[in-house]
């Protein structure tokens, strides 16, 4: 009980004294946590779930079949397999326009009484009426309308009356991707050119799907734009069966009419939820990878911050062991603070993970999801404080083993590791000017801090070329680097990605600051006892300031320089066949990063000749 | 106030603060002092009297808060940080009371350390390394670490890194602080070497084997100077004196 | 002189005068000089009253110098029992410190003037006998002795140090 009460004691009051480090830790750590958490809750939450729900509520078919002509339903409606069918609907294709922005949409005609099967689930306002549309709540999103605003409708006008979520299409702007098609031949993705062979309007992948009363739809129809497509919701005996149910019905071999295909053409349910989940496979990449950079960084963070209390720690073992601890409870006392910290960090990490969560995890408006914070599963959380606590061990557990192996007396002595001594390179040294003489000398007595700081920029560097590649393509997939399509509707899909990949970065970007500061910053009070006796010798203090920049720079480089393969290959690994970042770009992270790295180093290098050189002296011996 | 005619540094009114208000500590308190070119000055006092402040101040480590400081007839107080490292490099040497040794250099790259700072040739810092180090008696360990050498060695050392650029004076702050009796006598002997060959030496000390080897003794108390000795010329009594040889007790 | 010094010198062999004398001063190094002659003759004689030396004259007019003097028994018994005594020479502190006190309380000088003169005197003379041992080599007997007088005085030199200290203090509460 003593035991724990000291430790206890001990713990708190560390804390207490070195508040900012702690500080610092913690928000190291958290940073890594709240990004796994957001990643795992996106996990959780997949569009397949959601996808199950959104089939739940809105009664979803299995098969969904577009008919050229409305005689086409019979035999299927009255195929063994079908327990039940809505439709079918005529669909009309027009233009909508809104607020300057204008998209072709696919107009299926309802009835204002619900359907047996795909009955759209509302999440805002009501069904259709006379004079009222309902728009598909992604394409709802892109156009940006909302219930009771009114749009154009091939001209004539309409009011926004509800906006609704449905399992039995993709979401805008994928149309026609979950069409299964006959055979080789015929491209996927693309939506049938009978589709609209009459018309001038052409439906394409990126139309938006409405809905409005068969009244309606069939006024929109004209000699010009005749009504082609007619739209078949079919539910079957027993789901699994869906794909085999198609091999049987389509018109095999294909009738020509024009060299086109033409005749019925279907949708599983399987095939949609795919589309639906495409919406998440890059942002999840994108978060995986992310997540595992963060919680690089943040192992270096804490490495850099623990280690710069060594000394001090090894001392207080001595204490510990002079008074009686074994040597295991010495090692657990010294995880233990270090493990505290990191369990309140895993916690302030998952807290605000999850209220972030809804940024990137909600599913795409296509489907439903929960509007607030998804739930995190009690595993997700568990797995997040694992990762908290393991990377808080990684960086602590080699010390914390060498502290308890150490001879009491030495460590209560402080007996510091003496510094490393390459007889070459001191040798080399004294024929260089004195700043590089003093920076490379520095870097040379502990190359195990200019390994560390050397991986810091690494892992530094292999972020941002990934976030650069992952940006690069996103650009590529719009070809204009824009992300609005040309009637002014910004793409959903790559809205979220950019959304998720600005998070990403920005968090990137903190934590590789946090680091940098660190490191350059330790190397600098390290230094300190160094720097002040070569102005002792009479060192002038610009030197002595442009020598830590070298010292800095000679990790800093060759880490830059690492990192930029790295980084390729970590977004290889997350987009397997994404387009790279532009070589000048690279070029110019890595110049920019041993730039931003030696500007770091400066300031503290700068301040620190402020100090008299007494005083610098007198500091421990580093 | 004309000070002797060879007067290598001269002292005045120098004063050293710190704090503010109420908190205000004066180290050094309007000191005056002169040092004559070869003279050996031994400066003593309680610990925390400002010794070792005022020749840190002399020696250019620090700034003082007032005063003027002299060195060669050149006003030394008021120059830029990069003139004082200059100052440093060329015309005085250091000796601390930790030595202050670089651990992973040999005791012949640590008394190059200044010739190379001074933007000697490394073939010229080593030739001077090695002559001081055989100076002070340590040839045979020019190439060992300062943790293979025992104290008084090291600290040796540290005189000779101090002598490489050939500096007007030498200030050593209680050199012999962290030595044991043996060691102690060594670097006394350097010392006195050193004093014969006409180096100026300034030293701060609270060992009066040490003070005993200076020509003149200067005392401090509370920052100011107390008390000032003439130590050449010894004593008037002869040195059989010391035992007490003619007392006849039977 | 002590007398079983100069005993314990015969202690080896029977000596003559000036063997004796080179005997010592051998052992005192530069401080041997201040030796009288005179001294050790005489001390030499007060022991052959005491039985505890005897003196053989070489055949022919013999000066001092070349007489032999041999230990007697009871001689020999003497300087066993010196060589195991333990005492210690005596530091004679107290003269000086009733020195202070007086002239502080009649009111003849200033006591701490009079430990500052007294510090330069053993200062000077601490120079003096550190200047002859490090001018000896190592490990010699004059440079072991001379180690000695060094460490006596300083540690003499701590004592007038605190002399000062105190009596500054107490002529500061005085007023």
């Amino acid at each position: 009980m003593g035991k724990v009460l000291l430790a206890y004691r001990l713990v708190t009051r560390d804390i207490r004294q070195h508040m900012s480090q702690a500080i610092l830790l913690v928000i190291a750590i958290a940073a890594a946590a709240a990004t796994l958490t957001m990643g795992l809750a996106m996990n959780g939450v997949t569009s397949q779930n959601s996808y199950e729900a959104t089939r739940a509520a809105t009664k979803g078919p299995d098969i969904v079949a577009y008919l050229t002509a409305a005689s086409q339903a019979n035999t299927l409606v009255h195929a063994p397999e079908v327990s039940g069918s809505s439709g079918p609907y005529p669909v009309a294709y027009g233009t909508i326009a809104f607020d300057g922005r204008t998209a072709a949409v696919f107009a299926e005609g309802r009835s204002q009484a619900p359907a047996a099967v795909d009955q759209p689930y509302l999440t805002a306002g009501s069904w259709v009426r006379p004079g009222g549309v309902v728009l598909e709540r992604t394409f709802a999103e892109a156009l940006g309308a909302r219930v009771g605003d009114v749009v154009t409708l091939n001209g004539r006008s309409f009011t926004v009356a509800g906006v609704a979520v449905t399992a039995a299409q993709p979401p805008y702007p994928n149309l026609c991707s979950g069409l299964t098609f006959p055979g080789p031949g015929y491209s996927s993705s693309a939506c049938p050119p009978w589709f609209n062979i009459h018309s001038a309007n052409v439906v394409t992948d990126d139309s938006g799907q409405i809905w409005l009363t068969e009244a309606a739809a069939l006024g929109l129809a004209s000699t010009a734009n005749p009504l082609t497509t007619w739209v078949l919701n079919l539910r079957l005996d027993s789901q699994a069966d869906a794909q085999s149910f198609l091999d049987r019905h389509y018109l095999v071999p294909p009738v020509a009419d024009g060299g086109n295909f033409r005749g019925p053409m279907f949708a599983t349910w399987q095939g949609i939820a795919s589309e639906d989940a495409v919406l998440v496979q890059d942002g999840q990449a994108i978060l995986e990878a992310g997540a595992l950079l963060l919680a690089l960084l943040s192992i270096a963070s804490v490495t850099v911050l623990v280690g710069r209390r060594l000394s001090e720690y090894a001392r207080r073992v001595g204490l510990l062991k002079a008074v009686g601890s074994t040597p295991g409870l010495v090692a657990a006392m010294f995880l233990a603070e270090n493990l505290v910290l990191a369990l309140f960090a895993a916690g302030a990490g998952l807290l605000v993970g999850w209220l972030a969560a809804p940024l990137v995890t909600s599913p795409g408006a296509a489907l439903i999801g929960a509007p607030g914070a998804p739930p995190l599963s009690a595993v997700a959380a568990v797995e997040v404080v694992g990762v908290a606590l393991a990377v808080s061990l990684a960086a602590t557990l080699v010390p914390a083993i060498r502290a308890a192996r150490t001879s009491t007396i030495a460590a209560i002595n402080d007996v510091a590791r003496p510094p490393r001594r390459r007889g070459a390179l001191i040798k080399i040294s004294s024929r260089l000017p004195v700043p590089v003489l003093f920076g490379l000398r520095l870097a040379a007595r502990r190359p195990r801090r200019a390994l560390l700081s050397a991986a810091n920029v690494a892992v530094t560097v292999m972020g941002i070329v990934a976030v650069l590649s992952f940006h690069a393509d996103v650009d590529s997939k719009l070809g204009a680097g824009s992300t609005l399509t040309a009637g002014g509707l910004s793409d959903p899909v790559v809205a979220r990605d950019e959304q998720m990949l600005a998070v990403i970065t920005i968090m990137l970007i903190v934590l590789a600051a946090l680091n940098a500061v660190f490191t350059t910053w330790a190397t600098v009070t390290d230094a300190r006892r160094a720097s002040a006796l070569m102005r002792a010798l009479g060192t002038r203090s610009g030197q002595v300031s442009s020598g830590l920049v070298v010292t800095q720079v000679l990790s800093a480089l060759p880490g830059a320089i690492v990192g930029v393969p790295l980084g390729y290959l970590l977004f290889r690994a997350a987009v397997h066949h994404g387009t790279l970042a532009p070589p000048l770009w690279i070029a110019g992270t890595v110049l920019a990063t041993v730039a931003v790295t030696a500007v770091l180093t400066l300031v503290p290098a700068r301040l620190g000749t402020l100090q008299p050189v007494t005083e610098a002296l007198a500091s421990e011996a580093a | 106030m004309n000070g002797p005619p060879a007067a290598l540094l001269r002292v005045r009114g120098l004063r050293k603060d710190y704090g503010k208000g109420d908190g205000l500590v004066r180290a050094v308190d309007e000191v005056d002092l002169d040092v004559a070119r070869g003279e050996t000055l031994a400066v003593m006092g309680p610990s925390g009297c400002g010794k070792s402040t005022l020749l840190h101040l002399i020696g250019g480590l620090d700034r003082p808060s007032a005063g003027e400081l002299w060195l060669n007839d050149r006003r030394v107080d008021r120059l830029s940080e990069r003139a004082l490292a200059d100052l440093r490099r060329r015309q005085i040497g250091f000796v601390f009371q930790a030595f202050h040794l670089m651990d992973e250099l040999t005791a012949r790259e640590n008394v190059e350390l200044p010739a190379l700072v001074a933007g000697r040739s490394p073939g010229q810092a080593r030739r001077a390394a090695l002559a001081l180090l055989d100076r002070v008696g340590l040839a045979d360990r020019a190439g060992h670490l300062p943790a293979a050498l025992s104290g008084g060695q090291r600290q040796r050392v540290a005189i000779a890194r101090a002598l490489v650029n050939e500096p007007l004076a030498v200030l050593a702050d209680e050199p012999t602080g962290n030595l044991d009796s043996a060691s102690t006598i060594e670097v006394l002997r350097l010392f006195e070497n050193l004093h014969a060959s006409g180096l100026t030496l300034v030293i701060v000390t609270h060992d009066e084997r040490v003070a005993a080897t200076a020509d003149r003794l200067v005392s401090m108390r509370d920052g100011a100077l107390v008390d000032e000795t003439r130590l050449t010329g010894g004593s008037e009594r002869s040195l059989g004196d010391l035992i007490g040889l003619e007392n006849c007790d039977g | 002189m002590q007398q079983e010094v100069v005993l314990a010198m015969l202690a080896k062999e029977p000596s003559q005068g000036y063997q004796l004398r080179a005997r010592m001063n051998d052992a005192l190094g530069p401080l041997g000089d201040a030796l009288n002659a005179g001294q050790v003759y005489v001390t030499l004689g007060r022991l052959e009253k005491a039985g505890l030396v005897t003196v053989d004259s070489p055949a022919g007019p013999a000066d001092r110098e070349r007489k032999v003097y041999s230990l007697t028994a009871a001689g020999q018994e003497r300087v066993a029992g010196w060589l195991a005594e333990v005492s210690w020479p005596k530091p004679d502190l107290a003269e000086f410190h009733l020195k202070l006190v007086a002239a502080a309380a009649a009111g003849l000088a200033d006591p701490i003037s009079i430990v500052d003169a007294q510090r330069r005197e053993l200062l000077r003379r601490l120079r003096d006998a550190q200047r002859a041992q490090l001018a000896e080599p190592d490990g010699s007997d004059a440079a072991l002795l001379l180690e000695g007088i060094v460490l006596r005085l300083q540690a003499d030199l701590r004592w007038l140090e605190a002399c000062e200290t105190n009596w500054t203090t107490r002529r500061r509460r005085s007023g």
